[in-house]
């Protein structure tokens, strides 16, 4: 009896090893505040993922934002250890990391996959300005923006002014529209603590984009000046923004929601956000351009990269769950949930983003000022140019030099940083 | 008596310097109490009528700080009672014996009092990493384990010991372990609790290299942690889940303080000698 | 018992085993690996390239470094001075034994205890524009100026100067009231019944004190400017335009964020040898004085 209770013991030992096959554990990192309602929505897909996946293990790792991803990827693999499989970092971080050699091509996964190369085809031209770096491809687009104007038009329609159609209307309605020397309301506000990218389409809507390729920034273009000089008129000429820097990307939408400013230069990545707590109509439009009729805007947002170090199980699982994120119908449930833009044209097909675009009018809009969107400052050394441009932006802001020589020094010091690269 | 009235105003100066210091802390404590939904706006003080948990259990939910509290624990506890060990034999033996170089030695690991740990962090990475400890408790704990302080704080203890009792203890015989653990170790209680609660107050707070040294939250400590509610993103500021968080953080070595007040002060005063 | 011939290297070994693996070591690499370039982003630095000085020479023609040596420079001005009156006006005021005054002196040094990130976050509340109660305070006070003192470039760095002054003024009374508490108690009664009052007061009690206590207040604020930089962390990440970069956070950057290892040890050297310098120059102005 004794014999037969050990052996059968040993055999279901044995079976229990077997039905418990060998997990594959890979990790997303993902930028958000600790806070976010996405995480609820990606908890959700990646417990989708499991359950339809039992060998694969997804662990999420949240950390604040594009800098303290980028910061913990190249931290841990300095430390010998593996960084999350996938991360989320900023699309425009690509020459670093890949100069590091701190992400992996995508190129021999995309050619593993049957239909790889149609789903990369898939994704909207603009979104792929900075996924190609030396003839391979490093990122594949995953919530992806735009720099628009949003503003109040409930207002606007009682103060019988129409959507600002140039730099000068713009400025002249936001004077109209701040009461009280913006104790009450500010015209516009525009987040200038990290200042480079809500003021690229100003400098695009002079007439010229801040950079012109990996190593060469035009930052002291008589283009770009003006533009800095018209961020400063708004404040100091038409007291229509709060002088200086200020450090309002969180709490700029939450001015807006609540009325205390008509205007705000924003990321469409939070139009669910004020869509859900305004209680006006709210209107988005890209940036007016300086002459009239134009118009100008920024890409931005993140991209999916694979860290490096990885084994060729933990890669392929990887990949196939990039592959089920971005699938159409989760592109269009993510846009739906936050406002940014699907980065796929399958996903603008689905049934789920058109229900959205009929309800949500903005979010055509959303679209729209794509068109008149220019890539995002993307160089070399970008941790550092965009370090002494952010500088010398605020600097200029808050009026401790005048425009001109704000840029020429951010000119002078962003060409030292990437004379190495020359 | 020209004192009385001298007294009062003194008094009332201290309440309110008191009061004034106390102020960032307790406005803090009332906001992790701040029901979410009550915004916060020009004049509010206080938590509405309203005294909300709410706040903690997202905090809880959102972080494992139980986790980061253990962490702690484990961290502080191996690095104190790593440098007790260390650091008493050391000093046992530059207080007991004079012996060739031993000047030289003990300068050297002088050294480390004029040297932060902290200006050597990006070395000390490296090093952790060499030794595969990287995102391990070990890996934060082990720059520490030697102490310049404790070594130093001890050698005085125990160079003060009474001649007559170390007498004593040479014609018994007694071997040095012997002498180290039943004679100088239990006169140098002052010092021992010192270089404890010093080195309590130092690594519980310690933030950068804790920061630097490890990824996961399998690892992190609770300054670790709580960094991450202030990072705000895209939502903007939170500011009761933040207090709530930070609350979190600090009550617990708050109240070790305010139970072992006199014994920590000590420490502070003997620590201000390096 | 006499004296053993390798015990006490036995005994020593472990402590001077991990001072040297972490202190006097990285010492070592700091100043090897200052002399070379190595940058992990540029393809031709990602093998150690020798420039003997280049990475000081250059360091120097920063204008960020420059300005991080600026923001030490007000820093330390600013704070030092502030810690050494309100600590010395603290002792006093605290100095009697009544049990009253314990909680006061409790509620005082209460900062101390926190950590510096907890008190930072509690700040960054604190000091929040519109209703934070600072610019409430400030408001009521007639205070008519810019709010956002943690986005200000000339706010932000008096802003971390408030933060660590918050936190270490019980800390430094602390000291003053040992020392007062050590000083013989008939000279300060003398002083106090002397009723000429101020001179005799100062001359006798005050002076003498602020002598000894100075030099630790300063070290201890020279060395935290240094060694504490979570504040800068939490409160203003250097900004704006690098107004409030302290040394070490400006070295973390440069390490971990731009993976400039090559200036990282430079910097290692500089922030060691201004650390040394200090200590021992405090070290030769209180023996002078002592003797």
């Amino acid at each position: 009896m004794k014999k037969l209770a050990l052996l059968s013991s040993l055999i279901v030992l044995c079976l229990g090893f077997a039905v418990a096959a060998p997990q594959t554990e890979i990790s997303l990192a993902y930028p958000v505040a600790v806070d976010a309602p996405i995480t609820a929505m990606l908890k959700g897909w990646a417990q989708d993922y499991m359950a339809a996946n039992p060998n694969v293990k997804v662990t999420l790792v949240f950390s604040g934002g594009y800098p303290d991803v980028k910061t913990a990827v190249q931290t841990a693999i300095q430390g010998g250890a593996k960084a999350p499989t996938l991360a989320v970092m900023l699309a425009t971080d690509v020459y670093d990391l890949v100069n590091a050699k701190y992400v992996d091509s995508l190129d021999d996964l995309v050619a593993q996959t049957p239909d790889g190369a149609a789903f990369v085809k898939d994704f909207l031209p603009a979104y792929m300005g900075n996924s190609y770096y030396k003839d391979k491809l490093w990122s594949l687009p995953f919530q992806r923006s735009a720099v628009v104007l949003y503003y109040n038009a409930d207002l606007f329609a009682a103060s019988k002014l129409r959507p600002p159609r140039s730099w000068d209307e713009m400025a002249k309605d936001a004077q109209a529209l701040t009461v009280d020397g913006g104790k009450t309301r500010w015209g516009i506000e525009i987040p200038t603590e990290n200042p480079y990218w809500t003021f690229q389409p100003l400098a695009i809507g002079a007439g010229k984009n801040v950079y012109t390729d990996d190593i060469t920034v035009d930052f002291n273009a008589r283009e770009v000046i003006d533009a800095v000089q018209f961020y400063i008129d708004l404040s100091q000429k038409y007291k229509a923004t709060p002088a200086g820097v200020q450090s309002s990307w969180g709490t700029s939408t939450q001015n807006f929601a609540a009325g205390k400013t008509a205007m705000i230069i924003h990321t469409t990545g939070s139009l669910a956000g004020i869509l859900k707590s305004a209680k006006f109509k709210v209107g988005v439009m890209a940036v007016p351009g300086r002459k009239a009729g134009t118009l100008a805007s920024v890409t931005g947002g993140g991209n999916l990269y694979l860290t490096a170090g990885h084994t060729a199980d933990e890669r392929k699982a990887a990949f196939d769950f990039a592959r089920f994120l971005l699938d159409p119908s989760r592109v269009a449930d993510f846009s739906r949930a936050t406002g940014y833009i699907p980065n796929r044209f399958a996903a603008q097909k689905t049934a789920i983003y058109k229900d959205w675009l009929a309800s949500v009018p903005q979010a055509a809009d959303a679209v729209a000022a794509l068109a008149a969107a220019q890539p995002e400052l993307a160089t070399q050394n970008l941790n550092a140019v965009k370090t002494v441009f952010n500088k010398y932006l605020q600097s200029a802001f808050n009026a401790s030099m005048s425009a001109t020589e704000a840029m020429n020094a951010a000119q002078k010091e962003s060409d030292q940083a990437l004379a190495d690269y020359k | 008596m020209r004192a009385k009235p001298l007294a009062a105003a003194r008094f009332a100066v201290l309440a309110a310097l008191a009061a004034l210091m106390l102020t960032p802390l307790v406005w803090a404590l009332l906001a992790s109490f701040r029901p979410p939904d009550v915004p916060f706006a020009l004049g509010s003080v206080f938590f509405a009528s309203r005294f909300s948990l709410a706040n903690y259990a997202k905090a809880l939910a959102l972080a494992p700080f139980a986790h980061y509290f253990l962490n702690t624990v484990l961290q502080v506890t191996t690095i104190i009672c790593a440098q007790l060990f260390t650091a008493s034999l050391a000093a046992y033996a530059f207080a007991r014996w004079r012996f060739p170089v031993d000047r030289l030695l003990f300068t050297v690991i002088l050294l480390q009092m004029m040297i932060p740990t902290a200006a050597l962090l990006v070395q000390n990475f490296s090093t952790i990493r060499f030794l595969g400890l990287y995102d391990t408790i070990p890996g934060i704990a082990l720059p520490f384990f030697g102490s310049a302080f404790a070594t130093f704080l001890l050698r005085q203890s125990f160079l003060g010991l009474p001649r007559d009792l170390a007498d004593a203890a040479a014609i018994d015989g007694c071997r040095w372990d012997q002498e180290l653990w039943h004679l100088y170790l239990p006169n140098a209680k002052p010092a021992l609790a010192a270089i404890v609660l010093s080195s309590l107050s130092f690594h519980w707070n310690d933030f950068l290299w804790p920061l630097v040294v490890t990824q996961s939250d399998a690892a992190r400590p609770l300054t670790a942690g709580l960094v991450r509610f202030t990072q705000m993103g895209e939502i903007g500021a939170q500011w009761g889940l933040l207090s709530a968080a930070t609350m979190i953080v600090t009550v617990p070595l708050f109240i070790v303080f305010l139970v072992f007040q006199r014994q920590f002060v000590e420490g502070y005063l003997a620590s201000g000698l390096k | 018992m006499k004296r053993p011939r390798i015990l006490p290297y036995v005994l020593v070994a472990p402590t001077l085993l991990f001072v040297l693996v972490f202190t006097v070591l990285p010492l070592g690499e700091a100043l090897v690996g200052s002399l070379f370039k190595l940058k992990l982003n540029v393809p031709k630095y990602q093998h150690p390239v020798f420039v003997g000085l280049g990475n000081f020479v250059d360091l120097f023609k920063d204008t960020e470094f420059l300005q991080v040596l600026v923001n030490t420079g007000l820093y330390v001005l600013a704070l030092v001075p502030l810690l050494l009156a309100a600590a010395l006006v603290l002792a006093f005021l605290v100095e009697r034994k009544l049990t009253a005054l314990s909680f006061f002196r409790l509620a005082l040094f209460h900062p101390t205890v926190l950590p510096m990130v907890s008190a930072a976050t509690i700040w960054m509340f604190f000091l929040t524009p519109g209703y934070g109660l600072w610019n409430q305070g400030l408001h009521l006070l007639g205070y008519a100026g810019p709010q956002n003192w943690t986005g200000n470039p000339s706010l932000a760095l008096p802003a971390l100067v408030l933060v660590a002054f918050w936190k270490n003024v019980g800390f430094m009374m602390l000291f003053f009231l040992a020392g007062l508490q050590g000083m013989d108690r008939s000279v300060i009664e003398a002083a106090r019944l002397d009723g000429a009052g101020g001179l005799r007061l100062v001359t006798r009690v005050i002076l003498p004190l602020i002598r000894r206590q100075s030099v630790f207040v300063s070290t201890v604020a020279f060395v935290g400017a240094f060694q504490t930089v979570d504040h800068v962390f939490v409160l203003t990440q250097g900004g704006p335009s690098g107004t409030s970069t302290l040394p070490l956070y400006y070295l973390w950057s440069v390490r971990f964020e731009r993976l400039d290892i090559g200036r990282g040890d430079a910097l290692t050297v500089i922030i060691i040898a201004v650390l040394m310098a200090f200590t021992v120059a405090n070290f030769l102005v209180n023996e002078r004085h002592e003797s």
